[in-house]
C-alpha cells in the first residue's frame, strides 16, 4: 500500500525583470493506493497529474508531505535508502516509441534489468531467458516474434505492450501509466486497457492511471477509484462509476461535458455544463481555485477555499460549497 | 469580418485519387481509388487509424504531396479552380491559402518561432501579392478577436508565448486570412485537454457556418467527428471503407471495421464488458495487402471472397459501404455518388 499526505510541490519559474514567479503544481494532495487498487487522476494539462505521478515514482522532489510505502515513511530514509522503495513503482510514459532504445532489440531490452534482478536474488542465466519469455506472455505477445525484433518493426500497441513489460521485470507494487494509451491507435486502446486490469488481477499490482480522457479510467477497473484535479488540488474523488454518473464539483461537470458526444449512438446529457477555457494561472488565490470559471459561483466562493470531504452527503468527497448532482454525461441513444 | 454567404462555398470532388510512395520495395500505395465529393458548405469527417492513408489524402488537396510521394492518378476538382492536380508552379502556390486554406496540428509547431505571429502574416502576405496589408492585419485580428483571443496582443507574441488551444486558433486564422472557403484541418485537436477541444470544436463550427465554408477534418478520434462533422468517411488501409451522414453511420455502421472501431472506443455509459479492442493491428504501408479487402485480417466476418475480390462499392441511398458482406443491400455503381444529404438535417 502506497500512500501519500499532504504532498505539496512548487516549481519556481526564473523570471524576467521581475524576477523568479512561483508555480504551485500541488497544493497538499492526500493519496491513498492498496496492493493491487486502481487510482485515476484527470484533469487539464498544468493541473499536477503528472508531477504528483512523478513524486510517486521517486522521479521528482517534493517540498513538504510525506509518503509511505508498505508502512515506512519515506522522510526517515537518507537518499541512497529511499531508491530500492521508489524502484517498486514503475512509470509508463506516454510515448512508446520513445522509451525503447530503437538500436536495441526488445531481447536486449529485457536482458539488462532482468540481469541486475537475477545477481540481487541469486539466479542463473537460464532464468533470464525464462522470465523474459514469461513477461512476454504475460503482456499478451509472442515471444519468438517480438525478442528478436527491434522497437521501429512493431506497432504501436506492442511496443507499449513491450514498455509495460520491462516495467515488470524488477517485480513492481505499482504502475504509473501516465497517459499510456492517448498516442495507441484507437482499435487497440483497449487492449493496453485491458492489459492494466488483467495485471491487477493476477500480480496483484496496483495501477495508477494518469490521463486526460476519462472515459478510459472505468476499463483499468470499475472498483477503482477516480481523483479529479484542479490547479494542484483535488477537487472531487470516489469510486470511479459515482464520480463520472453523479458528478457534484462544476469542474468534474466541465470536463465531463467537454467529451465529445457520439452523435446516433449517444444523446447529450440534459445538464451539460458549457465549458469555458484555463485562466492563466496567475490570478489571485483567495477563495476556489475554480471560482472564476465557474457557472454557478457565489461570494462565498471568491472568499474561502472549500476542502475535501462529504458534505451535503455526497458518496464521493469534493471541495465545492454547492455540491450539486447533474446529468452531464451522454446517455445511449434508444434503438429506433 | 468579411461578408459571407453559402453561395461561395465551392464544391470538392475527389475522384479516383491514388497515391504511391517509392520504396525500396517499389512504389507502394498509401491512397488507393478514393472517390469523395465535398458537397459545398458542409463539414466533411474522415477518420482512420495511423497508417490508414487519411494524411496524404488530406495533403492531395493542396497537391503537395513530398516525395518520395506523389499522385499517381486521379482527381481534385474545387469549383471555380478546376482540378488541383494539374496544377503547378505559380498557379499551385497561389492556390495554396487563397483557395484552400491548410490548418497544421497545433502540437507540431508549424509556426515559425524566431517570428511574431504578426510577422509570419505579413510574410504570407507578401507571398500572395497582397496590395493591402494594413488591411490583412485587420482582417488578422478581428478573426482572433472572433475565435475569442486578444488580438492585437497575439499579433505581437511569438508562438512559445501561446498555449496549444491558442496556438490552434492562429492557425485557424492563418488558413482563413487570404479569404479561402476550402479549409482543411489535419488533426485540429490533437494533444489538446479536453475542455480547449471542446472549445476549438465550437469555434470550427461557428467560423465554418459564418463564414461559408467548404470543410474537411481529418482525424483519428471517432468522436471529434461525431461532435462537428455532417459526412463521416472511414479510411482504412488507404481505402475508404464507409461514408454516409455522420449520424447514420454511428447509429447503424455497415462496415465491419467501423463496426468494430466503435466497439472500441473507451465510453463513458455502458457496459464494459461489451468493448473490444479489434484483434491485430492497422497494416503499414509495406504490409497492406494489395488485392483483396484491405481489413479481411482483422475482420470477424471475413468470407473466401475477401481473399482475392476487391470489394465492390456499394451506394446506399446517401450512404458508402465497400465491403463484400454488404453486397445485396445496396446498388453496385462504378462511380460513387453522394446525395445531397446533411447530417444534421437528418436529426
Amino acid at each position: 500500500m502506497i500512500t501519500g499526505k499532504g504532498i505539496t510541490k512548487t516549481f519556481r519559474q526564473r523570471g524576467g525583470m521581475l524576477g523568479a514567479r512561483e508555480v504551485p503544481a500541488l497544493r497538499g494532495v492526500d493519496f491513498s493506493i492498496e496492493k493491487g487498487g486502481a487510482v485515476s487522476f484527470i484533469g487539464e494539462s498544468g493541473c499536477g497529474k503528472t508531477t504528483l505521478g512523478r513524486i510517486l515514482a521517486g522521479l521528482e522532489s517534493y517540498d513538504s508531505g510525506e509518503i509511505v510505502i508498505d508502512g515506512v515513511p519515506m522522510s526517515s530514509l537518507r537518499p541512497k535508502q529511499r531508491q530500492p522503495h521508489f524502484r517498486r513503482v514503475q512509470l509508463i510514459h506516454q510515448d512508446p516509441y520513445s522509451a525503447l532504445n530503437p538500436a536495441r532489440t526488445i531481447h536486449q531490452t529485457l536482458d539488462a534489468p532482468l540481469t541486475l534482478r537475477a545477481k540481487q536474488t541469486g539466479r542463473s542465466r537460464s532464468w533470464i531467458d525464462e522470465r523474459a519469455e514469461e513477461l512476454l506472455g504475460l503482456v499478451g505477445l509472442d515471444p519468438g516474434y517480438v525478442l528478436p525484433r527491434y522497437p521501429h518493426q512493431l506497432s504501436g500497441g506492442m511496443r507499449q505492450r513491450v514498455v509495460i513489460a520491462r516495467a515488470l521485470t524488477v517485480d513492481p507494487d505499482m504502475l504509473v501509466a501516465d497517459e499510456a494509451t492517448s498516442m495507441i491507435d484507437v482499435s487497440l486502446r483497449l487492449g493496453i486497457l485491458g492489459l492494466l486490469k488483467d495485471l491487477r488481477d493476477r500480480l496483484g499490482v496496483s495501477v495508477l492511471f494518469i490521463t486526460h480522457d476519462v472515459a478510459t479510467a472505468r476499463y483499468i477497473g470499475l472498483d477503482g477509484e477516480l481523483y479529479v484535479i484542479y490547479r494542484g488540488q483535488v477537487v472531487e474523488r470516489g469510486p470511479v462509476e459515482t464520480v463520472i454518473s453523479d458528478p457534484v464539483h462544476p469542474y468534474t461537470q466541465s470536463l465531463l461535458s467537454a467529451i465529445p458526444v457520439l452523435h446516433g449512438l449517444e444523446v447529450p446529457g440534459a445538464e451539460r455544463v458549457v465549458p469555458t477555457e484555463a485562466i492563466d494561472a496567475a490570478q489571485p488565490d483567495a477563495g476556489c481555485l475554480f471560482a472564476a470559471r465557474c457557472p454557478f459561483r457565489t461570494e462565498r466562493c471568491t472568499s474561502e477555499l472549500p476542502v475535501l470531504g462529504h458534505d451535503g452527503g455526497t458518496l464521493q468527497e469534493h471541495a465545492c460549497f454547492h455540491p450539486q448532482r447533474r446529468s452531464v454525461v451522454a446517455t445511449p441513444a434508444v434503438a429506433s | 469580418m468579411s461578408v459571407t454567404s453559402d453561395k461561395r462555398a465551392p464544391g470538392v470532388r475527389i475522384s479516383d485519387l491514388s497515391v504511391v510512395y517509392r520504396t525500396g520495395a517499389g512504389e507502394l500505395p498509401a491512397v488507393r481509388g478514393v472517390d469523395l465529393e465535398l458537397e459545398p458548405g458542409t463539414i466533411t469527417g474522415v477518420v482512420g487509424e495511423s497508417g490508414s492513408g487519411k494524411s496524404t489524402l488530406a495533403l492531395s488537396m493542396l497537391n503537395a504531396v513530398q516525395p518520395p510521394g506523389r499522385i499517381r492518378s486521379g482527381s481534385v476538382e474545387i469549383d471555380g479552380l478546376g482540378d488541383v492536380v494539374t496544377l503547378g508552379g505559380d498557379d499551385l502556390r497561389k492556390t495554396r491559402g487563397r483557395h484552400v486554406g491548410y490548418v497544421f496540428q497545433a502540437a507540431q509547431n508549424s509556426l515559425n518561432p524566431l517570428k511574431t505571429v504578426g510577422k509570419q502574416l505579413l510574410d504570407l502576405g507578401r507571398s500572395h501579392d497582397v496590395d493591402d496589408l494594413p488591411g490583412l492585419v485587420k482582417e488578422a485580428r478581428s478573426l482572433l478577436d472572433r475565435m475569442g483571443l486578444d488580438g492585437a496582443r497575439v499579433l505581437d507574441s511569438y508562438q512559445h508565448e501561446l498555449s496549444g488551444g491558442m496556438r490552434q486558433r492562429v492557425g485557424i486564422m492563418l488558413a482563413l486570412v487570404l479569404n479561402a472557403h476550402v479549409v482543411v484541418l489535419d488533426e485540429p485537436t490533437t494533444a489538446l485537454d479536453m475542455i480547449t477541444q471542446a472549445t476549438i470544436l465550437r469555434i470550427i463550427r461557428e467560423v465554418h457556418e459564418e463564414r461559408g465554408l467548404t470543410t474537411l477534418v481529418i482525424t483519428h478520434d471517432l468522436g471529434v467527428v461525431a461532435e462537428i462533422a455532417d459526412r463521416l468517411a472511414v479510411m482504412y488501409g488507404g481505402r475508404l471503407v464507409e461514408q454516409g451522414p455522420t449520424r447514420e453511420v454511428l447509429g447503424a455502421p455497415k462496415h465491419p471495421y467501423t463496426q468494430g472501431l466503435l466497439q472500441a472506443i473507451p465510453r463513458l455509459v455502458g457496459d464494459i464488458d461489451e468493448a473490444r479492442a479489434l484483434p491485430g493491428r492497422p497494416p503499414t504501408l509495406g504490409t497492406i495487402p494489395p488485392d483483396g479487402c484491405v481489413f479481411r485480417e482483422r475482420c470477424a466476418v471475413r468470407m473466401d471472397v475477401c481473399e482475392t475480390g476487391e470489394p465492390p462499392v456499394l451506394t446506399i441511398g446517401p450512404r458508402v459501404v465497400a465491403c463484400h458482406t454488404a453486397a445485396g443491400d445496396g446498388e453496385q455503381k462504378e462511380t460513387v455518388t453522394t446525395g445531397p444529404t446533411r447530417g444534421e438535417e437528418q436529426a
